[in-house]
């Protein structure tokens, strides 16, 4: 044996030796630490690392007076940038720290925001009065460049960032700042300007945003709300603690963290645990975990988000307006609202929601009746009739699960049959956007949500022949709403719109189905009421 | 002369580890084009007309033809640069190595509870051949090998952090950096370190209870067939003293294929904790490629399934390395 292999050998057994001893050292180690470790919840609670902290969000500051709120969502944010997103969970986050020139209350009428005065100076033009005394997180003032500067970063290509939000502020032709105040002109009317201004077009600061690179804005925040970003953890955590310089009545909250969990048992696991305070989308079969609780319960609001089951104009048998209106009747709503849903919705029957302008309280929605079904679709012609019905996989609550329902109603017909076809929601939506309604599915069920609460905003981009995810052309249809939008007076408006829901009822574009509901699960120790918008707005939240 | 073939088998599984990853790459990269789903509907909303839909699509670059796309690609990824997240608008090489810590934390917990439960219960169940205790380890591998981690995850939540409070139900509150900072800084040490156990105990377990199981087996039959060969015969025959002949001799013998599928697992564990990151909330790069699965984003799943690959090479030829190190048998060539 030479010198080089000895050497060789006894590394080597030196080696497995130590890889014996650590395995026996762990092995110790591991049937000790079950032990230890029940004890580290307790421990962790005094810890002041920011795991300690972590360790019981849900503790509400019980080791302080500190009030710390957790909020767990089914999703993290797609970046910070408030005005490169299109989604609600992103919403939720940056709603915290930045803020809009207006907003809403809990029932979606409109409150002041950064401007305290909004008036329509003439046909297409509308005037903002800055509040005073508003500054940004860094301190700097907030200015009518600032404000001027966020519309055009949002409208114009050319400003910064291709914003997904482009069309939420109406045809915006120029922006023009004053002296506290901003002037914005559209290409149009604009009828319901103050309700797009209500629900988006948050506010940033021209120089922060110009003097920083993309990646830098989407990880940090530097707006005017009530709460001020301390850590981003992508995918992880955000955490914000309350602004104490904020122009409004600082947020009882001190520490606010919002995290995510796409599992909602994992969600309501949290809230049982007292980690979470506030959690999103509480499904219908976790509400009894929830309610027989000792610690947290559920509250549901109704959401501006309906659901439906919508039908190709020009794809037969969905040609026939018969044969649309068949099935409608042919699928009891009110039982899968009640089984499916355990209550959690509300019956349609018509595209446009209660408390939204345009709303038709005349039109009820369509009754169960599969004999009436059965008489119109033999009427239609297209009796025998063969559809399938695509879904989309766990994109809206009980998606699947209602479309079966519904599904399983219209092939018990005897003369029409329907399969369902199940898709993931990436796939079904690359067919509903495509430009070209002829690429579209015939027969398939999707969800609206409408943050201005207006019903054109629903009926434009769903019906209008224009219409981006249009599945209907229809004269009057379209003639009704452009005259609503070229409309100036509210009432009159409005009852162009009732008018246009009276007529889509009866086209039956659509299965009308439900108006969904947000269900969250909130924590006895903590005092908040969810909204109608979807956002979460712990700024409201108080101790019990 | 041992050196130099060594280097040589390490420099030629390397550029064969290149090819894998390249690989990976181009596998993802064609991906995109056969799977339905645009990343545009996750940054737009459903209505956005064409025109906003194209502006962004200029903007995330994919107005560019395949080849122009492929290629910008590959020659970012060779300056380290792996690309903006079209959906978070963050670099995605930040993006990841944030999240790769998570999951090689993970990972090395579920192999320190694999390797802490395993050796000592397959020697057990070696050493006490049909006995209560070797029946016991069996039927433990049969649970561990057929329960699926999902399961186990939830159900020990549901148990040990909701009903009895015991562990955290989600998270990763604290990680082990923190612990280690804990020594030398003002954070008290104990606290930190149960606060750490009682995030990583309950997914560290339900990823590696598989593992655990399948080791367990390894080394009992390992140890049956050390314990039945000659050199064992003669150790016991020349009076070495049973625990000797076991720990010292059949043990150490055993060890060595036990290690190299342990080695072996621990890149597996790195790509395979997806689903146990899903149910704990886990911050690392299954929760990543998730969502950019859902949201069609692109150069985060690819950015995410670089880093596993390369770590996958790297960790085979690690093990590969050390095993032909372990056991001069192996000849490298």
């Amino acid at each position: 044996m030479t010198r080089c292999e000895n050497d060789r050998d006894v590394g080597r057994r030196t080696f497995l030796k130590s890889v014996g001893a650590a395995a026996a050292a762990v092995s110790v180690a591991g049937c000790s630490s079950g032990n230890d470790t029940s004890n580290g919840t307790d421990e962790t609670t005094s810890t002041e690392n920011s795991g300690g902290d972590d360790a019981t969000p849900g503790g509400s500051g019980s080791e302080s007076d500190e009030f710390a709120v957790d909020v767990t969502m089914g999703q993290m944010d797609s970046g910070l940038d408030p005005q490169d997103h299109a989604e609600t969970n992103t919403n939720i986050i940056v709603s915290q720290a930045y803020e809009k020139l207006l907003d809403r209350d809990k029932d979606g009428s409109i409150v002041a925001g950064l401007a305290t005065e909004w008036e329509r100076v003439e046909t297409g033009t509308a005037r903002f009065t800055l509040r005073e005394g508003v500054t940004f997180h860094d301190g700097d003032p907030l200015t009518s460049e600032d404000v001027a500067y966020s519309i055009r970063r949002i409208v114009f290509d050319d400003v910064g960032v291709a914003s997904p939000q482009k069309n939420d502020l109406g045809s915006v032709e120029e922006v023009v700042a004053g002296d506290g105040e901003v002037t914005v002109h559209f290409s149009g009317l604009n009828p319901i300007v103050f309700q797009l201004f209500a629900t988006n077009g948050e506010i940033v600061q021209q120089a922060w945003i110009e003097e920083n690179s993309q990646d830098y804005v989407n990880r940090n925040a530097n707006g005017t709300g009530p709460f001020e970003l301390t850590t981003y953890d992508s995918m992880n955590e955000v955490v914000f603690e309350a602004n104490e310089d904020y122009w409004g009545e600082p947020a009882a909250v001190d520490r606010l963290t919002l995290n995510a969990s796409s599992e909602s048992s994992t969600r309501v696991n949290r809230l049982l645990a007292e980690e979470s305070d506030i959690v999103t989308n509480v499904p219908p079969q976790e509400v009894s975990r929830v309610q027989s609780s000792d610690v947290a319960s559920v509250a549901p609001v109704p959401s501006t988000r309906v659901i439906f089951l919508q039908m190709r104009y020009d794809v037969e048998p969905f040609t026939s307006q018969q044969f649309r209106q068949a099935m409608n009747y042919a699928v009891d709503v009110e039982s899968i609202v009640e089984n499916v849903l355990n209550g959690f919705g509300t019956v349609t029957g018509q595209p446009t929601l209660e408390p939204f302008t345009g709303y038709n309280p005349d039109v009820d929605p369509y009754p169960y009746d599969p004999d009436t079904a059965e008489e119109l679709v033999e009427e239609s012609g297209f009796a025998g009739a063969e559809i399938t019905l695509q879904t989309p996989i766990g994109r809206y609550l009980k998606d699947v699960e209602v479309a079966q329902a519904a599904a399983n109603q219209i092939d018990s017909l005897s003369n029409v049959s329907c399969e369902l076809e199940q898709r993931e929601f990436s796939s079904l939506v690359q067919d509903v956007t495509t430009g070209k309604i002829e690429d579209k599915p015939a027969f398939n069920l999707l969800g609206w949500g409408n943050g201005e609460f207006d019903a054109a905003q629903t009926i434009i981009p769903l019906m209008t022949s224009d219409g981006a995810l249009t599945i209907l052309k229809n004269d009057e249809v379209d003639a009704l709403v452009a005259k609503a939008q070229g409309e100036a007076d509210p009432d009159e408006r409005a009852a162009l719109l009732q008018e246009a829901n009276a007529l889509v009822h009866d086209l039956a574009p659509w299965v009308f189905m439900h108006q969904q509901y947000s269900v969250y699960g909130v924590s006895d120790e903590v005092d908040w009421e969810p909204r109608a918008d979807e956002l979460v707005d712990p700024y409201t939240a108080t101790r019990k | 002369m041992a050196g130099t073939s060594l280097g040589r088998f390490a420099l030629k599984r390397s550029v064969q580890g290149i090819g894998v990853v390249w690989g990976v790459v181009t596998v993802v990269f064609a991906l995109r084009f056969v799977t339905p789903g645009s990343p545009i509907n996750a940054v737009a909303p459903l209505d956005a007309t064409q025109a906003t839909r194209q502006a962004i699509a200029a903007e995330l670059g994919l107005d560019q033809p395949l080849y122009v796309q492929y290629g910008q690609y590959l020659f970012d990824l060779l300056r380290a640069d792996m690309g903006y997240s079209y959906v978070k608008g963050q670099e995605v090489t930040t993006l990841v190595f944030a999240k790769l810590p998570a999951t090689i934390e993970l990972a090395v917990a579920a192999t320190v509870v694999a390797i802490a439960l395993s050796i000592p219960l397959g020697v057990l169940s070696a050493t006490r051949r049909n006995q209560p205790v070797d029946y016991g380890a069996t039927l433990f591998s049969l649970f561990g090998i057929s329960t699926p981690n999902f399961w186990l995850g939830i159900m020990m939540i549901l148990v040990l952090a909701v009903q009895f409070d015991v562990f955290n139900t989600s998270g990763r509150g604290v990680t082990v950096i923190e612990v280690a900072a804990s020594l030398v800084g003002p954070a008290p040490f104990v606290a930190t370190l149960l606060g750490w156990l009682s995030y990583i105990t309950l997914p560290a377990i339900a990823l590696g209870t598989y593992f655990t199981a399948l080791i367990t087996r390894l080394t009992r039959s390992g140890m049956l067939d050390e314990l039945g060969k000659a050199y064992v015969r003669a150790t016991r025959a020349k009076g070495v003293p049973e625990t000797l002949v076991r720990y010292k001799h059949a043990l150490r013998n055993t060890l060595i294929p036990v290690i190299t599928v342990l080695g072996l697992q621990l890149g597996t564990l790195i790509g395979g904790a997806v689903i146990t990151e899903a149910v704990f909330s886990w911050p690392g790069l299954g929760t990543l490629i998730i969502q950019s699965i859902n949201l069609r984003d692109w150069p985060a799943l690819q950015g995410s399934l670089v880093v596993i690959g390369v770590s996958f090479v790297v960790v085979n030829i690690a093990v590969d390395t050390v095993y032909g190190y372990l056991d001069p048998r192996v000849v490298y060539d």
